[in-house]
């Protein structure tokens, strides 16, 4: 089961359409499982949220072992700088673990059009695909159609689409099969 | 930058430099070192104890993987063998980042060599050979979709360098993942001050498997036991009286039979050196000429060759040679043929 606990308030539509979204991707049982505070402290000099720590702070939900959690936030994360620099954030995930974060930070503007709440969505939830991807041991992927590919890839469209390619798809449901629960 | 370097000749095969970091003996492991064994990823040891298996006392390192907490046992005295090594140094992974990052536009397109090379790369190349595997596969994958054994690969390459990269820095596997793919497909207007990458991993020689030389196969080494059969004589008397044995082997030139076709001519000095010098160095060769025994029998076995082939032969050559005169004329035999397949297609 993939449980959605939103820090900053979101649209209930795009909260459904999210929804929606990972349980086609996954096809595991998803739910909105209430909106929490952005823990304290978490936040670094230059104003953004040190992902790692938020993940690791993370107000707890009332889970079952296999369960995996998704927090919804709208600030913008960071990481730790690596040996090249510093790789952008969009999300950030437990690899094998149960917890992801997903930032609405850097993706495009929402409008108000409908053509723009929709591309806004799918992009939302192509995020939180590839976050919870992390969460079944999946990697990244080559394949820039594929909700694994890194998200600042230049190989990406403009409009990524939230599935998985063929062998990050089986990959996942070998994992879910296995569950435990 | 040229891709991996090829596979090294024989003569360089003991010349291979250890991938740094392998651990030489068991001695030098210590209750809780970390360690990557090749192809599983990275191991904490927990101790050494000793097992009997098969009436044999043994003495066995115990490893804990530390993915997921599998039990990894090797016996002490193949601890230098199966390439154990120390986790790489951040020095090495700063080396891995700038290879990664470099230009990589060779990738190996023969796939028999890719898939063997990258094999080798994952068990003896230690994380540079991982990190090899990684690019390499990437980079083909920019060109083409990968089979799926490849993108098996490519999936558990990139899964045992992510795993090393997070212990090696002392981050989580997914931000270890951040900055391999951000080494590998960096964001738009992001250029890196890239040092010269590590020198590829030479990987060791496989060994060449050895044709068969004829000379070898036919000898039964009855010279060396002192037996003459002297099938010579007998053979020239049951070959003579046919008379049309070179003949029907001289034609074996005109169907392209390049080795048969010398056979005649060579007979006397020894067909068989001959037909093995367009193939393979004539190192093997050269083994049976030095003794003196078997020399005669060469005829008598060259020859022992010809009552099978010799019966055929005339039997054959005949009707060749009046086939011949026939088929020459191009047009006609085209012509039947033509009319042959027009008449089973109706």
């Amino acid at each position: 089961m993939i449980r959605i606990v939103t820090l900053d308030r979101i649209d209930p539509g795009d909260l459904a359409f999210l929804t929606a979204t990972l349980y086609r991707a996954f096809g595991v049982g998803t739910e909105h499982a209430g909106d929490r505070e952005l823990p304290a402290g978490v936040e670094r000099k230059d104003g953004k949220v040190d992902a790692e720590k938020l993940l690791a702070d993370a107000p707890t939900v009332r889970a079952l072992p296999d369960d995996k959690v998704l927090y919804l936030t709208a600030a913008p994360l960071a990481l730790r700088a690596g040996p090249l620099g510093e790789p952008p954030c969009w999300g950030f995930a437990d690899f094998g673990g149960e917890r992801a974060i997903v930032s609405t930070a850097r993706l495009p503007e929402r409008g108000v059009t409908e053509a723009s709440i929709e591309t806004w969505r799918r992009r939302l939830a192509r995020e939180a695909t590839h976050a919870l991807g992390h969460t079944w041991d999946l990697h990244h992927c080559y394949d820039a159609r594929c909700a694994m590919h890194p998200s600042w890839s230049q190989g990406l469209s403009d409009q990524p689409e939230p599935d998985l390619c063929n062998f990050c798809r089986e990959k996942s449901e070998r994992k879910i099969r296995l569950a435990k629960t | 930058m040229r891709g991996p370097s090829a596979r090294h000749p024989d003569d360089q095969r003991e010349q291979l430099p250890a991938v740094e970091g392998t651990i030489a003996d068991a001695a030098e492991m210590k209750v809780g070192d970390r360690v990557v064994y090749p192809n599983q990823g990275v191991c904490a040891v927990v101790g050494v104890e000793e097992q009997d298996i098969l009436g044999q006392k043994l003495q066995l390192v115990r490893m804990r993987r530390e993915e997921d907490g599998a039990a990894v046992l090797v016996p002490k005295n193949k601890v230098p063998s199966i390439g154990l090594r120390r986790v790489a140094t951040g020095a090495q992974m700063e080396g891995v980042f700038h290879y990664l990052a470099a230009q990589f536009d060779d990738p190996e397109l023969d796939w028999k060599v890719r898939h063997r090379d990258n094999a080798d790369r994952l068990i003896a190349g230690g994380v540079l050979g991982v990190a090899e595997v990684v690019k390499g596969l990437h980079s083909l994958s920019r060109i083409r979709p990968l089979p799926t054994k490849e993108r098996e690969q490519y999936d558990n390459a990139r899964h045992l360098l992510v795993h090393e990269i997070a212990v090696s820095l002392g981050v989580p596997p997914v931000l270890a993942e951040d900055y391999v793919d951000f080494a590998l497909m960096p964001p738009a207007g992001v250029k890196f001050d890239l040092k010269p990458p590590p020198t590829p991993v030479l990987l060791p020689s496989r060994p060449k498997k050895r044709r068969p030389v004829a000379e070898e196969e036919d000898d039964l080494g009855l010279g060396e036991l002192g037996i003459d059969l002297d099938l010579a004589g007998a053979l020239e008397g049951a070959a003579a009286p046919e008379g049309e044995a070179p003949a029907a082997e001289g034609e074996g030139t005109t169907e392209g039979a390049e080795g048969e076709g010398t056979e005649p001519a060579a007979e006397g000095a020894g067909a068989e050196p001959a037909e093995d010098a367009g193939e393979e160095p004539p190192i093997p060769a050269a083994v049976p000429r030095a003794k003196p025994a078997p020399k005669p029998e060469r005829p008598a076995r060259a020859k022992a060759a010809a009552p099978k082939a010799a019966p055929k032969a005339a039997k054959k050559a005949p009707a060749k040679k009046a086939a011949k005169p026939a088929a020459k004329p191009a047009a006609k035999a085209r012509g039947k043929g033509a009319a042959k397949r027009g008449g089973k297609k109706k």
